[in-house]
């Protein structure tokens, strides 16, 4: 019996072969990036009862020998252009991942258990599903927390916030992109496969409080904005199609 | 960073997970959906949410489940349970999960056969390198592997 297609999810992705410091954070299709330190003044303004200081960095692959600090996630910069999470179109970048570290002013590292900061070439493990690639630029999103703030949740919640603001200007230029330039096209499928072995994969994660959260529905892929804690939803167990959890229904907040 | 640098996933590895991959391409599986639940502090809430997934597994009536999770130590108190559930319910079950020699199961359960150790670390440890102790596809066909074995068993009346 043939598959039976619930629903159609195209992400075409975007490879950068440029990325650079630069005078205006600006990205375009053929893949040049440019970035620049000067919105985040305004971005701190916003957070500054938690957050200090923040600068962008562009690590070129390879250039790994380099101190780091605590390295808070890995995120791909992807926007939703049609349809809701799990059908439709969404454009994402390849070739570079935002990298958000954490260090408070005294310089205490921002991690619950363990921490990862060092040099960078020793303690980020290239080439897995969650990290960039031998080939991939890393903007290293440096965050700089007020005395103590980088143990505490909402400082965190905040910093992330910090990060989603400062990616909206690309996610804007990243929407509009022409859809017949993207570098790769997926097409993913919820589907249902008639007398095939029916599998249900189940997945716990951590939901503890200040580093130790994972949130689910965010406005955008891999977003923060109208996303909410599984920590609010009691940890109660919630269903997702395939599709939605290719389509970054889900944001690491540890 | 969550529970250990090197075990915790990144946004980026929900986003390309290879579970949801390779489980999604291969012809002979029904991918029926993902449900995630939270790992909570407390323990009667671990029991209570871990429970309930496999609740939902049940009343699905799926030929098998595959049960993951990034975290160890107290997480791997939520894990067995719901791996444990789930195979009293006579379902077929999987499981992903890192153990190494620094995160073994501080739980035991007779259905935690084939859950599968994702340790890449040399000396089984936590390592805070990020991405290190994190699960690969061939992990995962490793998983699917011993699921598509207990379900034929389970077909074929096999103990």
């Amino acid at each position: 019996m043939a598959d039976i297609e619930l629903r159609r999810l195209v992400i075409k992705a975007y490879h950068m072969t440029d990325v650079a410091m630069g005078d205006e954070n600006k990205v375009t299709a053929d893949g040049r990036m440019t970035v620049n330190n000067d919105c985040l003044a305004e971005i701190v303004g916003k957070h500054s009862e938690v957050i200090e200081k923040i600068d962008v960095e562009v690590i070129k692959p390879g250039d790994h020998d380099r101190y780091t600090n605590t390295i808070m996630d890995i995120i791909p910069i992807s926007v939703k252009v049609l349809g809701k999470c799990g059908e439709g179109i969404t454009h994402t970048i390849t070739g570079v991942y935002i990298m958000p570290t954490g260090v408070d002013v005294d310089g205490k590292q921002a991690h619950e258990f363990g921490s990862s900061e060092g040099r960078l070439k020793d303690m980020l493990y290239l080439n897995r599903a969650g990290t960039p690639s031998d080939d991939d630029f890393i903007i290293s999103f440096n965050i700089t927390f007020k005395k103590g703030m980088g143990q505490e949740r909402h400082a965190i919640i905040d910093a992330y916030r910090a990060v989603e603001e400062w990616m909206g200007t690309f996610r804007a230029q990243l929407k509009k992109f022409n859809g017949s330039m993207a570098t790769e096209r997926h097409e993913y499928y919820d589907r249902i496969r008639p007398g095939q072995k029916k599998v249900l994969v189940i997945k716990e994660m951590i939901a503890h409080g200040a580093m130790l959260d994972t949130w689910i529905f965010p406005d955008e892929p891999s977003g923060v904005e109208g996303g909410k804690s599984l920590i609010d939803y009691g940890c109660t167990p919630i269903m997702l199609t395939p599709n939605e959890f290719r389509d970054g229904a889900i944001k690491a907040m540890n | 960073m969550g529970v250990g640098p090197s075990t915790k996933e990144t946004s980026l590895h929900h986003f390309r997970d290879p579970l949801i991959e390779v489980l999604g391409n291969d012809p002979g599986i029904d991918l029926m959906g993902v449900l995630v639940f939270g790992s909570p502090e407390g323990n009667a809430e671990k029991i209570r949410c871990s429970r309930t997934a496999a609740v939902i597994a049940e009343c699905a009536r799926p030929d098998g489940v595959i049960v993951e999770t990034d975290g160890w130590g107290n997480l791997d108190v939520d894990f067995v349970n719901c791996v444990n559930e789930i195979g009293e319910r006579g379902i077929p079950v999987a499981g992903l999960n890192w153990s190494g020699t620094a995160g073994k199961f501080v739980v035991e359960s007779k259905y935690l056969d084939n859950v599968v150790d994702f340790n890449k670390n040399a000396e089984g440890i936590e390592s805070n390198i990020v991405g290190e102790n994190n699960y690969t596809e061939e992990d995962v066909r490793e998983c699917l592997k011993r699921l598509k074995i207990a379900m034929a068993k389970k077909e074929r009346g096999i103990k």
